[in-house]
């Protein structure tokens, strides 16, 4: 009897031993998991100077309600359109998530990303926001994070009180009254600055053009290539005729680092600057209270780009870069940045309260009925076509004349057939 | 009885892998690797369609050089001489214009700097612009060419030309031609440096008896100095026509081929239509025809240099 109670006693000891072991051991791994530090997530993006601080502003909120570490890099526009994509094809890489503004982009890697799905709620975003970047099976590849509207010409309100100047209403005005008035202000060297470096400044000021003197829907018939609209088209023409006009005359400044180009226009060098709603959050701008902006007289539509962010498929850190994308799809992130100004939310649960008065301004007006939010033309061809107008653009800019115009419009064509055919 | 050793397939073995081939194994793999593979690839991938992988043969040459956006002639703007006149039309420009300039110059002062007190300090002073990376010469150059910042405009009003000033690399009849003069100063300090290299190789005597003879310094100069740099001028031509047959650094940091593709060069359109474009086909095509445009130089050169 004794043998058989101490045969069960060292079962049972036994048994007891190993549950004290598994208790202990699950206890261990979940206090080892919860001290161990959270991977450190990688983000690149297009934003240096005011715009990377800002950003990371929002990154830091994230760090600290989550504990996940965010390291910032800021990239070329050359580097995330060329060189990025070569790395996210040849994995392993280290980076987690990427935010881009070009929709091509997004599709033509979409091989290489994760979709978002889980992530992000759809009913959040309008859909001409979310769209672009879903496929047809449902798909979507990337979370909207910033738009920027590109509403008009900017001026300082001071300098157009000082020499009594008004906003134009129509074009006629914008073009006889307007544009002579400010180049006969003193110390002015052209009325209207050009941006350069890079190809954008130019081309959103050709969107400006094409949507207020061609209508929004020429600009979205151009997005979808020669099929619907040539570049040759006679509406098409009589837009950049305007334009050459225009150029003819010496209203426009030569094309220069379009951040230099905001000082001048700060020192009342130029009188208006065609940009994006970003810049009221730029150093360049001393006085967010003086700045305004007027639309293109007549626009019935205003041409705006998505900042959208991305979680790469290979990404080292998949559920915290999730959890980022979800942070930065959110109405919190982006209520953060949309205080700081220069940002206009893509979540619709953004308050107007948050937004400052000169953003409200722009998203008021980008709200108005008639108006027409349509996609950046170049952002969403992309390719070497946008190549090919950045470039282009600049040609016309400093040899303007009829016939330039015409073999810049004969060369848009000619590279818009080739990247989206007939 | 003894195996007749000719027979002996290992007997031929070790007389082709001696010891020292052996050791050259390695090397010939990483080249093989790296060099070979790639090179083949690209002629192979010049043949067949980006799009659809079919054979096209010399499809993907028609349209880099006749047919893209950017041809690399373009053939209706040659015939009326307004650019852009075709990325292979700028870089011969770029030698017509460069080469006799660099070579001329390179020699000028490397004579002139031959017995001068501090002239190793001005040889020097000129050799910086060879060693600064082209990328930093081309950031250089859109700060001396600008309108408001640059020292061209600014020693223009100094001399009363004020009316001239311009962003000279923005404006489509002077943007290839102010980076062309901005990659003289930089390349001049090449030629300067193995001419100076060149002169240390004449006999002194030949000048000696020059002088006896009563030679002028411009007959010693042409008919002594010249002669003998006859195979260093062979090498600054070559080095010289291969550095701009490659060029592209420069033109990408200031114009980026433009504008309206009036500075663009065989090595940028290269990488525009290849990264930018997505057509690796036709960007190996390009790939093809600055190879065959060096090599064949090269080879040019080289078969000079060996003939008296």
């Amino acid at each position: 009897m004794s043998k058989k109670l101490s045969g069960i006693s060292k079962t049972i000891a036994a048994i007891v031993l190993i549950i004290i072991i598994i208790v202990a051991g699950v206890l261990v791994y979940f206090y080892y998991g919860s001290t161990q530090p959270k991977p450190t997530l990688t983000v690149y993006a297009l934003w240096t100077g005011t715009e990377q601080y800002n950003f990371e502003q929002a990154l830091g909120n994230f760090t600290q309600n989550t504990g996940i570490n965010v390291t910032y890099y800021g990239q070329t526009t050359e580097n995330l359109l060329v060189s990025v994509p070569q790395q996210l094809a040849n994995p392993p890489y280290d980076v987690d998530v990427i935010i881009a503004p070009w929709p091509y982009w997004i599709s033509d890697n979409s091989p290489y990303l994760t979709t978002v799905n889980d992530v992000v709620t759809e009913s959040d975003f309008p859909a001409n926001i979310i769209n672009p970047v879903k496929d047809e099976s449902g798909n979507l590849w990337a979370a909207p994070f910033k738009l920027s509207g590109k509403p008009g010409f900017w001026f300082r309100d001071s300098f157009f009180q000082d020499n009594g100047l008004t906003v134009p209403t129509t074009y006629d005005e914008f073009k006889n009254t307007l544009l002579p008035a400010i180049k006969a202000v003193p110390g002015v060297e052209q009325a209207i600055a050009s941006g350069d470096t890079v190809g954008w400044p130019l081309s959103d000021t050709a969107e400006g053009f094409i949507i207020g003197l061609g209508g929004y829907q020429l600009q979205l018939d151009l997005e979808k290539g020669p099929s619907a609209r040539n570049w040759t088209d006679p509406q098409v023409e009589n837009v950049f005729g305007n334009l050459t006009d225009l150029l003819e005359a010496g209203y426009f400044s030569t094309p220069a680092d379009w951040e230099a180009q905001l000082a001048k226009l700060w020192d009342g060098k130029y009188g208006i600057y065609w940009q994006g709603s970003f810049i009221t959050t730029l150093p360049e701008i001393q006085d967010v209270n003086d700045l305004d902006f007027f639309p293109f007289p007549g626009t019935n539509g205003v041409s705006g780009s998505v900042d959208y962010a991305v979680i790469t498929k290979d990404a080292p850190h998949l559920n915290e870069a999730k959890q980022l994308v979800q942070y930065l799809a959110g109405a919190d992130a982006q209520e953060i940045m949309v205080g700081q100004g220069g940002f206009l939310a893509t979540n619709v649960n953004v308050p107007s309260s948050a937004y400052t008065t000169i953003d409200k301004k722009v998203v008021a007006f980008m709200g108005e009925p008639g108006m027409t939010i349509v996609p950046d033309l170049d952002d969403t061809i992309g390719g070497q076509w946008q190549q090919t107008f950045w470039d282009q653009l600049k040609l016309l800019w400093t040899s303007p004349s009829t016939s330039t115009m015409n073999n810049v419009l004969e060369a848009l064509q000619t590279a818009a057939i080739q990247q989206q055919g007939p | 009885m003894m195996k007749n050793k000719n027979k002996n397939p290992f007997f031929f073995l070790r007389r082709f892998f001696t010891v020292s081939r052996l050791f050259l194994i390695p090397a010939f793999i990483f080249l093989m690797i790296f060099v070979f593979y790639p090179i083949v690839a690209t002629i192979y991938t010049s043949f067949f369609s980006n799009s659809t992988g079919n054979f096209v043969g010399l499809g993907n040459y028609d349209f880099v050089m006749f047919r893209g956006v950017y041809p690399l002639i373009n053939v209706p703007n040659l015939l009326q001489g307004t650019p852009p006149l075709g990325g292979l039309i700028n870089n011969f420009i770029w030698i017509a214009i460069h080469l006799p300039v660099v070579v001329l110059s390179g020699m000028f002062l490397a004579v002139l700097l031959r017995d001068v007190k501090g002239g190793t300090i001005i040889k020097s002073i000129v050799f910086l612009g060879v060693v600064i990376p082209l990328v930093v010469g081309g950031v250089l150059f859109r700060f001396i060419y600008d309108k408001d910042a640059g020292i061209a405009n600014a020693f223009l009003s100094l001399i009363g030309l004020g009316g001239l000033t311009r962003t000279w690399y923005a404006f489509a009849d002077t943007a290839l031609l102010s980076i062309i003069l901005g990659s003289i100063w930089i390349w001049t300090g090449f030629g300067m440096i193995v001419y100076s290299a060149g002169l240390q190789g004449i006999p002194v005597e030949l000048y000696e008896a020059a002088e006896i003879d009563g030679a002028s310094r411009w007959k010693t100069f042409w008919r002594i100095t010249v002669p003998m740099l006859r195979s260093t001028s062979i090498v600054v031509v070559t080095m010289t026509v291969l550095w701009e047959l490659k060029i592209f650094d420069i033109v990408y940091v200031v114009t980026r081929g433009g504008p309206g593709g009036t500075s663009d060069v065989l090595a940028y359109e290269m990488y525009n239509v290849a990264f930018f474009g997505g057509n690796y086909a036709a960007g190996s095509a390009i790939a093809v025809i600055l190879t065959l445009m060096t090599i064949g130089f090269a080879a040019y050169m080289v078969t000079r240099m060996s003939k008296p």
